[in-house]
C-alpha cells in the first residue's frame, strides 16, 4: 500500500502543478494586453510611423509571436452578447501550442530577446544560485548559532531578541542600500565592490577566483543573510523555549547534563519541528532570487530577469520563471511533508 | 579533511586579498561606461532599445549620420549628400556614391550591391523584418550603376531624404556568399511569392542568431564585439585595420579613438554613481538631477570628474484630451496652462538644468524655434479669467461648472495621469494639483503601470497626461503626434483640424528650409493657440565623466555622448 500511496502523492504534487502553471498562463493571456509589449517597443522605434503602417506591423508581430490565434479550446462568442455562448477553437489555440511545447520542454521564446525560455533561466540561475544558496547556508548556520547562544546564555536573550526583531523591521531595500552606502562608499568605508561580479578586463587566475566571487558577493549576501536571519532565529528560539520547559528537559537536567548538552542534544531536535516549515520555504526563494538585491548590486539573476519581463511585457519569460517558483513551491512541501516524517517518525502525511 | 579546508581557505583568502583594493580603471585605452539596461537584441534589423542602437553604430555603418553639432544628415559611408530628383509628387530617386576607401574586413570594397542586398534581407518574407520593413518600405527599388559599381540610386515613396540613408549596410559576401539573393528584384521580393531560395536564405539568416550572436556578422563599423555578457557587460575592441584610418583626415562620423569600450550593465543609479566615484567606471549619461549637482559641488569628486550638460530634444508635456467634456475649448486648455509654474518645475525637478520652450520646437533650433510667442507663464489670475471666458461659473462652494450645448452641467473635474514610479511627472502633476486647487479645479492624480496606460491612452480614457516626448533635429514630421489619421493610434490628444492636418502634410513634404521655417513657426503659433499639449520644458542631458578621457563630444541625443570619439588622455 505505501507504493500506492506513494503514487497518489506524486499525482496529486503533479496535478496541483499542472494547475499552476496553467491558471498563470490563462490568467496572464487572458487578462493582459497581449499587443502590450508590441507598443512600447514601437515607442522606443526613432521613427514614427503613420497610423495605417502601425496597425499593420501590430498584426503582423502578433502574428509572428502566435497572439492572433485564440487563447483556450473555448472562448466566449463576443458576436453574440445577448446571451451568453461559447465558440469552440479546436486545438488552434495560444493554450494547446504553449502546453504542447512546454511538455516537451519548450517554454517558448522571449519577445525582447528572440533567446528560448529556458536558456534565460538556466543563465540567470547561474548567478542567483551561488548568491541565495550562500545566504540560505549563512542563515540556517547563524541562526542555529544564535540560538544555541542565546538559550545558553540566557542573559543575552534579550538583547539578542531585541536586536532580531529591530532587524526584521528593517526592509531589503533598505538593509541592501544602507550596506552598500557604507561599506562600498568611498565616504565612508570602501572595502567591497559597488556592483557586479566584477570586471572582465581585469583577468584572475583560476585559484584566484573563488575568493573573487565570494567578495563581489559579500554585499548582497550580507543583505539577504540579514533579512532572513531574524524571522528563522526568532521561530527556532521559540520553539526551543517551549521544548526547553517541557519535563523531560528537567530529567536531563536533573541527571546532571550541562546546559549546552540539553540543548544541543535534546531541545533542538524537537524545536525543530515548527521550523522545518519555513526552513523549505527558503527553497522557492533560491530560485526566485531577489529582485532588490539584484538590481541594487547589478547581478542578472533571475530576481531581475522578472522584474525587467515583468516591465516590458515578455510574458513567456515572466510564465516561464514564476512557473519555475511556483514548481519549486510544490516541491519545498514535499521536501518539508519528508523532513517531517524523518525528524518525527509518529508524523504520517494524509494521502 | 582538515588539510581541504585549510587548502580552501587559503585559496579563498588570496582571491580575496586579490581584489581588496577598487579596481580603478589604470588603461587609458578602456572606456568603461555605464548603461541602465542590457542591449536584449543584437540583430541590426531590429533595433529595440538605447543600448542596442549605441552597439550596432559601433560595429555597423549607415549611408548617412544625424549629426546634432550641424542639425542634420552628414555623410558616413556615402561619398557625400546624395543628389535628388524628384520623379512626381510621390516619387523621389535619391542618388548615392559609397567612399571608394570603404571596405568589409576581408579587404572587399563596399559596393552598391551591399545596400541593395541589406534591402533585400530588410524585405525578405520569414525573417524578422517588420519594423525595419515598416520605417523603409517608402524605399521602393533600388537601381545599380552599371557604370559605377559604388553608385545606386533609390526609389522612394517618402520626401525625407535622410531616412533613405540611415540603416546599417550588411555585408552581402558573408551572409549570402553566392549570391542567391542577387537575382531577384527588391520589387519581386515586396509583391510576388519568392522563389525556394529566398526561403533558404532566410533559414541561413535566422540559423545565425544575430540577436545573441552579433559576433557572427561582421560589419564596417570601428569595432568589433569581444565579449558579452547577456545583462552584465558588453566589450567592443577597435579594429586594429579599419578602412577610415586610410583617409588622411577622417571626418566625425569616422573617428574612433578609444582601443576598448566596456559598457557595465548597472541598473540602479545610486550604484552608478558609487562606481563612477570609486573609479569603476569612466563614463556616467543621463544622469539624475539630485546626483549630478551633489558630485559637481563635491571637491574629491569633482577633482577627478569633469560635469557636462547638454541641450536635448527630449521635452515634458501636459497633453489635454480635447474630446473630454470639459477640455474640448481652447480656453479651457489655455486657462490650465497658466496653472503650471514652470521655472519652479525646473528648479524642483532637474535642479535648474532644463530649459522653457513655446512649444515642441527646442529653443535650440533658431531658424525652426518661434521665437515672438511668449513663453507659458505661471498665472492663476490669468487663469480666473480665462475660465469665465470659456464659460466657466464658479459654485458657492468654490468649484466650477458649465452648461454643455444640450444644457446639461459639466463640472470642472480632471483626472492626471502619468506614469507611476517617475518621479520628474510626479512633481509636475502634483505642482498643478495645488495649483489648480487654489482655484477651486478638481483635480485627481493617477500614477499608472505603463501598459495600462497605453492602453487607457488608446481607449481616450485619459483627461490629461503628464509624459515625455522626444524629437530630433533631422525629421519634422508630426503625423503621428497630431495628424487626424492618428487619432486614437498614436494621436492621443484627439486634436486635429483641417488647418492642422494640411500644415503637418506641408512640413512633411517641404524640402526647402526656408519655406519649412515659415510652415513650423505657423505651425508653433497654431499649437500655442489650440494647447492640445503644453511643452513644459525641454531636458538637459547630463554627463560626468573621469578627467582622464579628456573633453568628452557631448550631444543633444541620446546616450548624450559619442563613444567612439572619446579621446583618452595618455597617462602621465
Amino acid at each position: 500500500m505505501p507504493g500506492r500511496s506513494l503514487l497518489r502523492y506524486v499525482a496529486r504534487t503533479a496535478i496541483a502543478g499542472w494547475l499552476t502553471v496553467s491558471s498563470l498562463f490563462l490568467i496572464s493571456r487572458a487578462y493582459t494586453d497581449s499587443a502590450a509589449f508590441l507598443r512600447s517597443s514601437l515607442e522606443n522605434s526613432s521613427r514614427p510611423l503613420p497610423a495605417a503602417r502601425r496597425a499593420r506591423l501590430t498584426q503582423q508581430l502578433l502574428q509572428r509571436y502566435g497572439l492572433d490565434v485564440p487563447l483556450f479550446y473555448i472562448t466566449p462568442d463576443s458576436a453574440t452578447t445577448w446571451r451568453p455562448s461559447w465558440r469552440w477553437n479546436g486545438v488552434r489555440n495560444q493554450y494547446h501550442r504553449w502546453l504542447t511545447r512546454a511538455v516537451q520542454g519548450d517554454l517558448g521564446t522571449s519577445y525582447r530577446d528572440g533567446s528560448p525560455v529556458t536558456e534565460l533561466l538556466a543563465r540567470s540561475l547561474l548567478y542567483t544560485l551561488p548568491l541565495t544558496v550562500l545566504a540560505a547556508v549563512c542563515s540556517i548556520g547563524l541562526t542555529w548559532g544564535i540560538v544555541v547562544w542565546m538559550n545558553v546564555r540566557p542573559s543575552w536573550r534579550s538583547m539578542g531578541l531585541l536586536s532580531l526583531h529591530g532587524l526584521q523591521a528593517a526592509p531589503l531595500f533598505l538593509t541592501a542600500t544602507t550596506l552598500l552606502l557604507l561599506l562600498a562608499n568611498p565616504d565612508v568605508l570602501a572595502w567591497f565592490p559597488a556592483f557586479g561580479l566584477g570586471l572582465e578586463d581585469l583577468e584572475a587566475s583560476w585559484w584566484q577566483q573563488p575568493g573573487r566571487l565570494l567578495y563581489f558577493l559579500v554585499l548582497p549576501t550580507l543583505s539577504l543573510v540579514l533579512v532572513t536571519l531574524p524571522g528563522l532565529a526568532v521561530q527556532l528560539d521559540g520553539a526551543l523555549q517551549q521544548e526547553l520547559h517541557r519535563p523531560y528537559i528537567a530529567t536531563a537536567r536533573a541527571k546532571g547534563s550541562s546546559v549546552s548538552r540539553v540543548v544541543w542534544h535534546h531541545g533542538l531536535r524537537n524545536a525543530l519541528l515548527p521550523t522545518l516549515a519555513l526552513l523549505t520555504e527558503l527553497l522557492p526563494n533560491l530560485v526566485a532570487g531577489s529582485t532588490v538585491v539584484e538590481l541594487l548590486f547589478a547581478l542578472p539573476g533571475m530576481g531581475r530577469l522578472l522584474a525587467e519581463s515583468a516591465a516590458t511585457q515578455d510574458y513567456p519569460v515572466l510564465i516561464g520563471a514564476i512557473g519555475l517558483v511556483a514548481l519549486v513551491r510544490l516541491l519545498a512541501q514535499v521536501v518539508a511533508d519528508i523532513l517531517y516524517w524523518v525528524v518525527d517518525p509518529r508524523i504520517r502525511v494524509q494521502v | 579533511m582538515k588539510q581541504l579546508l585549510s587548502g580552501l581557505i587559503l585559496l579563498v583568502w588570496a582571491g580575496l586579498s586579490s581584489c581588496s583594493t577598487p579596481p580603478a580603471n589604470t588603461s587609458p585605452s578602456t572606456v568603461r561606461i555605464r548603461w541602465a539596461r542590457d542591449p536584449d537584441n543584437l540583430d541590426p534589423l531590429i533595433v529595440s532599445n538605447l543600448s542596442a542602437y549605441e552597439t550596432i553604430n559601433l560595429l555597423h555603418c549607415s549611408l548617412l549620420q544625424g549629426n546634432d553639432s550641424t542639425l542634420s544628415y552628414v555623410p558616413w559611408l556615402a561619398e557625400s549628400l546624395p543628389t535628388t530628383r524628384v520623379v512626381n509628387d510621390s516619387l523621389l530617386h535619391i542618388t548615392y556614391r559609397i567612399r571608394p576607401e570603404a571596405t568589409w574586413d576581408n579587404g572587399s570594397p563596399i559596393l552598391a550591391r551591399d545596400v541593395a542586398f541589406t534591402l533585400k534581407v530588410m524585405n525578405c518574407p520569414g525573417l524578422p523584418i517588420e519594423l525595419a520593413q515598416a520605417q523603409f518600405g517608402f524605399i521602393r527599388d533600388i537601381i545599380l550603376d552599371p557604370q559605377d559599381s559604388r553608385r545606386f540610386t533609390l526609389l522612394c515613396t517618402q520626401q525625407e531624404v535622410g531616412s533613405s540613408g540611415d540603416y546599417s549596410i550588411l555585408p552581402e559576401y558573408a551572409l549570402d556568399p553566392r549570391g542567391t539573393l542577387r537575382p531577384i528584384s527588391l520589387e519581386h521580393l515586396r509583391t510576388q511569392k519568392p522563389p525556394s531560395v529566398v526561403a533558404e536564405f532566410a533559414r541561413r539568416y535566422e540559423a545565425l542568431e544575430l540577436a545573441r550572436h552579433p559576433e557572427r556578422l561582421p560589419g564596417c563599423g570601428p569595432y568589433r564585439l569581444v565579449k558579452w555578457q547577456s545583462g552584465r557587460a558588453l566589450t567592443l575592441e577597435r579594429k586594429p585595420n579599419w578602412w577610415a584610418d586610410k583617409l588622411p583626415a577622417p571626418p566625425p562620423p569616422l573617428q574612433a579613438f578609444p582601443a576598448r569600450l566596456s559598457f557595465q550593465i548597472i541598473p540602479d543609479a545610486a550604484t552608478a554613481t558609487l562606481a563612477l566615484r570609486r573609479g569603476e567606471l569612466d563614463l556616467y549619461s543621463l544622469m539624475p538631477a539630485g546626483e549630478f549637482t551633489r558630485l559637481q559641488h563635491s571637491p574629491t569628486d569633482s577633482a577627478r570628474l569633469r560635469f557636462y550638460t547638454t541641450d536635448s530634444y527630449q521635452f515634458l508635456t501636459a497633453s489635454f484630451n480635447v474630446r473630454h467634456p470639459a477640455l474640448h475649448d481652447r480656453l479651457t486648455r489655455q486657462a490650465l496652462t497658466h496653472l503650471f509654474n514652470i521655472p519652479a518645475l525646473i528648479q524642483a525637478s532637474q535642479q535648474g538644468a532644463a530649459y522653457p520652450s513655446v512649444g515642441l520646437i527646442s529653443p535650440r533650433l533658431r531658424q525652426y524655434y518661434n521665437d515672438s510667442l511668449p513663453l507659458p507663464d505661471f498665472s492663476p489670475a490669468t487663469a480666473l479669467k480665462l475660465l469665465q471666458q470659456a464659460g466657466w461659473q464658479r459654485q458657492t462652494n468654490g468649484s466650477w461648472q458649465r452648461r454643455d450645448a444640450t444644457g446639461r452641467l459639466t463640472p470642472l473635474a480632471v483626472q492626471v495621469a502619468y506614469r507611476a514610479g517617475e518621479p520628474s511627472f510626479e512633481t509636475a502633476a502634483l505642482q498643478f494639483r495645488g495649483a489648480a486647487a487654489a482655484l477651486g479645479v478638481a483635480v485627481e492624480l493617477q500614477p499608472t503601470e505603463s501598459s495600462l496606460l497605453n492602453r487607457q491612452q488608446e481607449a481616450g480614457n485619459i483627461d490629461m497626461l503628464i509624459s515625455n516626448l522626444s524629437g530630433n533635429p533631422f525629421l519634422y514630421n508630426f503625423t503621428s503626434l497630431l495628424h487626424s489619421s492618428s487619432v486614437g493610434v498614436s494621436n492621443f490628444t484627439g486634436f486635429a483640424t483641417p488647418e492642422s492636418d494640411r500644415l503637418i502634410e506641408e512640413i512633411a513634404l517641404t524640402r526647402n528650409s526656408s519655406r519649412k521655417a515659415v510652415l513650423l513657426r505657423k505651425f508653433q503659433r497654431l499649437l500655442a493657440t489650440e494647447r492640445p499639449f503644453s511643452v513644459l520644458y525641454f531636458l538637459k542631458y547630463r554627463v560626468a565623466a573621469a578627467r582622464a578621457l579628456g573633453p568628452i563630444p557631448v550631444t543633444g541625443i541620446k546616450p548624450g555622448y559619442e563613444a567612439a570619439r572619446i579621446r583618452p588622455l595618455p597617462l602621465h
